[in-house]
């Protein structure tokens, strides 16, 4: 088992960390690709930049925008997704880790704050699946994926959290710890070709709504006048 | 002017000394075996090193310093200079890191830091901070038998010879670096054969630089001259075009 | 039509694949990444890279002055190809060049540090301005499509001619210099490849390799476009070449017989051997097939005789380069897979390149049609996003940026676990000393014997002074010695091996066993060792400075414990022959012994020898107090 960790968390990680890393440059510039080709081919070149900018920004705090409707699924998300981003970027463990390999190092979370920020990161995981799995409108739209991701992203959260926190023997501190790398790598190197590629992806989402309104000029405004919202943004 | 360092192998009882003063006073790192070694003892932590031979022979190896050095012909940024003082020394802001110096060296002495990411030449520079201001270098400083001495090229020169004629037998009858390649500011005195320091048992008398010199002198000649043999060759076969053009009128240059 | 496509993904995953290779070089250094050493310090890189890569680039020059020089109209078709192939030649070689040079971000000193003197000096300079020349004479090519870059274009075509009459005049200056390179290096080189005209000799080579890499290359593509061959052409490129390579053929001999050297030829060594496969690769075989007419016009003859003389020329290139020293340099050398990785990396990025601009601009008379422009492809699907890629031409992007970003990744993960200084170590074990009263010790395996009298140190220092040279680290064996832990002096040494310790197969304890419960798990908040094994006695062990991460030469180690003392014992004892050399030094070395030694496995420990400063002791003695309670801690 010890060669096999070794293994995972050596040339395995580099390999799925390297995919994750360039895939998801990859998928961002052929977004920006296609966006170009996409904008040439536009009929109407008149782009609302600001609008743009500062929609997008908006999807960035849900809390503003989906908390009128559903104001605990947001807070939900919201919660889930910085435990989510700190949790793993700014353990002491791992950061010890890439301190180890590379050299470099940065600021850490204190022992107290990974702790906690593990088990709500774990609670609101589960928070959502259960609201994505009993919410008719949310089951009616999800697909395979939007069930597993949540499943697979709380493994390593909880093999982690086990290998951190409780006292346990030798065989199954490395069991929980091979099951922690390998469900990582096999994170790193989904995530460029699932929904999770969102994460470099979102900030272009609205860019890609707008034009698609451009084909043929001015489209967007004459379903606004149709719709009797003249002058509303789409 | 021009300093030089003669080492007696007679007098070596390879103590070691030089080595270790040598380290000390250019702040050389501890040295570990490498596998890009050679097997003579130098390396990029170690700029002279103690070659046993059977017999008790010790022969201490370092850079020959030559009058006319081929490294610093070799430099294409001039990296490595020869001092007036007589030391090859290395500037290592200019260097680029090509090698051929290493490659040039006829005595395979330049070592290169392959373990680091910013990697440099390493050689003996003669101490040229000391001899500078009129200081010997740290190993002919530190020898306890005299087996490694400082002194002016000529002088050096002299004593060798008197020590060969003083002790006949006991030397083989020659100063090694008093003429191979040019010349060398590091001699020997040895009564073994001291040819294996060298990658030619037969170095020769002719300075190194000397076999590029033809070839670099001939650099603007042929530069002029293929300018000028392709303009002539040109000319004449536009010439002969035009003539050939001019019998049969009907066939019009192609646009190139 | 999938050639193309085919062969651009497999040039994608060799590029990124050395893209992963070459960021290794650039972070751990040549060492970690090459195979190269003190007396090879010229690999592959500059013999294939950049001497092979220079002498392929050759066709830009050759074919410049055949059609604007001699006026050779029928080669208009293989002029861009040319100029292309050797600016991007030209482009791969300076590429190539930042990955060998050690301090590639150095490069352009030559511009402004100038040794005249220096062939490689005059290399470097043609080199720029040939590239420059190049690119000038190629922009007209792809300004051609923008029409407001029109004037700049006419210029450019106004002083076409003068650039091609430049490129000429400087292709060969440094195509023979590459040559004159090595005659700096009579010693070095074999007396085979070793001649005063070697510059001579290195043009007319690049003259006939530029003729054949210009038909080889034209060759290629057209079978890659599937268009019709260029047979006619070619054929006339083989008569041509025929010529030069009997000049080349005559030049060679004739040196060989001057110099004497034809006994060495046919001597049987190593040498020779490649020396005849040389000749008859890259000259006497394609002169048989060049010159009879059946054979010249035949395509496959064209593809094989094209091949041997690229091959051949850039072999010799490869032999002058580097090859044919090793046997008097003494040294063995073979790439790493790392070195030839990075090599096709760097031609397949030309390459790829290459074939944009082939596609791209008016290169042929006639623009291949773009397999992926084709109107009535079907959109390809994909599979990860679920999604229709739109046009072709998107969707072969995506192809192609998928091998780069997965080949890159498996090169990432081959890239060595070792850490840059731990790199390059040789493995030497180490050993104990042996006998019991008297000890034995043979540091250095070369039977420089050290004898130590064991029982004469207990009975004057006393019984309890064990850890005054005794590590006492290990449990059982409070008096252990170093070679105990440090079976390989140069190598780190883990001395509180946490795998066992946390393993089932090992100690097999509970993680709050040593770790205190609530805090980060870290060395700083575990238990002491003395915790669990009370015999450790850390406050009495000396330790021999803790220098970087390895331990010092067993040599080393010992001079530093045993002098450092004798010298302190000396003073007190007022015994000053305590701190001369041969007061241990007494086993003699054995003539007969030394002639049988190994010397590359002896010498590196008997030169790293750092004797110890006396000063510098006393002061590490009152210091190591400190140590030791840092060690504890």
């Amino acid at each position: 088992m010890e060669s096999w960790l070794e293994f995972a968390k050596g040339p395995l990680f580099r390999l799925t960390f390297a995919i994750m890393l360039l895939g998801l440059i990859r998928i961002f510039m052929l977004d920006i690709w296609g966006i170009y080709k996409a904008y040439r081919k536009a009929g109407d070149k008149n782009m609302p930049w600001k609008l743009v900018l500062s929609r997008g920004l908006e999807w960035f705090f849900p809390v503003n925008r989906v908390a009128r409707n559903r104001p605990f699924y947001s807070t939900f998300s919201t919660l889930f997704h910085i435990g989510l981003l700190v949790v793993p970027i700014f353990l002491y463990a791992h950061v010890k880790q890439w301190e180890k390999s590379i050299g470099i190092s940065w600021i850490t979370l204190p022992f107290d704050w990974a702790y906690w920020l593990t088990i709500s990161t774990i609670v609101f995981a589960i928070a959502l699946l259960m609201g994505r799995m009993f919410n008719k409108s949310s089951s009616f739209l999800s697909r395979k994926q939007d069930y597993l991701w949540p499943i697979l992203l709380l493994i390593p959260f909880i093999t982690g959290f086990v290998c951190a926190h409780l006292n346990v023997n030798p065989t199954y501190y490395q069991f929980f710890m091979l099951m922690h790398v390998l469900s990582g790598n096999l994170i790193f190197i989904l995530i460029p070709f699932t929904k999770i590629a969102h994460c470099v992806l979102m900030p272009l989402s609205q860019v890609v709504c707008t034009i698609a309104w451009k084909f043929p000029p001015e489209t967007d405004e004459a379903v606004c006048s149709t719709l009797n919202k003249k002058g509303a943004a789409v | 002017m021009s300093k030089a360092i003669l080492t007696d192998i007679t007098k070596c009882i390879g103590c070691l000394k030089c080595v270790s003063a040598c380290k000390e006073t250019n702040n050389l790192e501890m040295d570990v075996p490498r596998i890009w070694q050679k097997n003579d003892g130098l390396s990029a932590e170690n700029w002279t090193s103690i070659i046993q031979k059977p017999g008790n022979h010790f022969i201490r190896k370092q850079c020959r310093h030559c009058l006319e050095p081929a490294c610093v012909t070799a430099c294409p940024v001039g990296a490595l200079q020869k001092t007036n003082e007589g030391a090859v020394v290395y500037d290592s802001d200019k260097c680029l890191g090509c090698r051929y110096c290493m490659m040039a060296c006829p005595y395979g002495i330049p070592r290169y830091d392959w373990d680091q990411s910013v990697p440099y030449v390493r050689k003996c520079i003669l101490c040229f901070d000391k001899i500078k201001n009129g200081d010997q270098p740290a190993c002919t400083k530190i020898c306890p038998e005299g087996a490694t001495i400082f002194g002016d090229r000529n002088e050096l020169l002299k004593i060798a010879h008197n020590r060969i004629a003083e002790n006949p037998g006991k030397y083989i009858n020659k100063v090694w670096g008093e003429n191979e390649i040019g010349g060398t500011s590091v001699l020997y005195l040895s009564d073994i054969d001291l040819s294996f320091l060298s990658y030619n048992t037969h170095l020769g008398n002719k300075p190194l630089p000397e076999t590029t010199e033809p070839a670099m002198k001939s650099v603007p000649f042929a530069f002029v001259g293929m300018g000028g043999f392709m303009l002539g060759l040109n000319w004449i076969i536009r010439r002969r075009m035009e003539l050939s053009k001019n019998q049969n009128e009907d066939r019009g240059n192609k646009d190139e | 039509m999938n050639r193309v496509q085919n062969t651009k993904i497999i040039l994608w995953l060799i590029t990124g694949f050395a893209a992963a290779v070459g960021l290794n070089r650039f972070i751990f250094g040549l060492g970690a990444t090459t195979n190269l050493t003190d007396s090879t310090p010229w690999g592959l890189w500059i013999g294939f890279d950049v001497m092979g890569g220079v002498a392929l680039a050759a066709g830009g020059f050759v074919m410049t002055a055949i059609f604007y020089i001699m006026k050779r109209e029928e080669f208009h078709p293989l002029v861009k190809p040319a100029v292309l192939t050797a600016f991007l030649g030209y482009m791969a070689v300076i590429l190539g060049l930042l990955f060998d040079l050690g301090l590639p971000w150095n490069i352009w000193h030559m511009i402004i540090f100038w040794n005249p003197h220096s062939p490689l000096f005059e290399v470097g300079w043609c080199v720029m301005l040939y590239s420059a020349v190049l690119l000038l004479e190629f922009s007209p090519v792809p300004l051609e499509k923008y029409s407001r870059y029109a004037k700049i274009r006419n210029f450019l075509m106004k002083f076409r001619f003068v650039f091609v009459l430049l490129g000429i005049m400087l292709s060969t200056l440094h195509q023979s210099s590459l040559g004159s390179l090595f005659l700096i290096m009579p010693f070095k080189l074999h007396p085979l490849w070793y001649s005063n005209i070697l510059p001579i000799q290195f043009f007319l080579s690049a003259v006939a390799l530029g003729l054949m890499m210009v038909a080889f290359e034209s060759l290629a593509s057209h079978w890659l476009y599937k268009r019709k061959p260029e047979t006619s052409l070619v054929e006339k490129l083989g008569k041509t070449v025929v010529w030069v390579l009997s000049i080349y053929l005559i030049v060679k001999i004739i040196d060989i017989l001057a110099a004497g050297e034809i006994t060495i030829v046919l001597n049987g060594s190593w040498e020779s051997f490649v020396f005849i496969s040389e000749i008859f690769i890259s000259i006497i075989f394609p002169i048989i097939i060049f010159s009879v007419p059946k054979m010249r016009r035949n395509i496959k003859a064209q593809w094989i005789g094209s091949f041997m003389v690229v091959f051949g020329m850039v072999f010799n290139r490869i032999n002058v380069g580097g090859l044919t020293m090793l046997s008097i340099t003494g040294d063995s050398y073979t790439p790493s897979w790392m070195e030839i990785t990075i090599s096709l990396g760097v031609v397949s990025a030309a390459a790829l390149v290459f074939l944009f601009v082939i596609e791209h601009f008016n290169i042929w008379d006639l623009k291949p049609q773009d397999p992926e422009s084709l109107p009535h492809t079907a959109p390809s699907f994909d599979y990860s996003s679920h999604a229709w890629l739109g046009t072709p031409d998107a969707a072969s992007l995506t192809k192609f940026s998928l091998a780069f970003v997965l080949s890159f990744a498996v090169g990432m993960a081959l890239m060595p676990e070792k850490k840059l200084h731990g790199k390059g170590i040789e493995e030497i074990t180490v050993s104990r000393a042996s006998g019991i009263e008297r000890l034995l010790i043979n540091g250095n395996k070369d039977d420089n014997l050290v004898e130590f009298p064991h029982k004469e140190h207990i009975a004057r220092l006393g019984e309890d002074q064990c850890a005054q040279c005794h590590h006492l680290t290990l449990p059982r064996f409070i008096e252990n010695s170093c070679w105990e832990c440090h079976t390989n002096m140069y190598k780190p040494v883990d001395y509180f091996k946490h795998n066992w310790h946390a393993s089932s197969s090992g100690a097999n304890i509970k993680c709050d066993n040593c770790h205190v419960e609530g805090v980060q798990r870290e060395s700083k908040s575990a238990k002491n060792c003395v915790d669990c094994h009370p015999k450790y006695d850390f406050n009495n062990a000396r330790f021999i400075g803790s220098q970087k991460y390895f331990a010092i030469s067993y040599t080393d180690a010992f001079h530093q414990l045993c002098v450092s003392c004798h010298f302190i014992k000396a003073d007190e004892l007022n015994k000053q022959n305590l701190t001369e050399c041969k007061s241990c030094h007494k086993v003699k070395i054995h003539d007969q012994v030394a002639e049988n030694l190994k010397w590359k496995t002896t010498l590196p420990h008997f030169n790293s020898v750092i004797l110890p400063n006396i000063e510098k002791e006393k002061n590490q003695s009152e210091m190591s107090k400190d140590e030791k309670e840092n060690i504890n801690n």
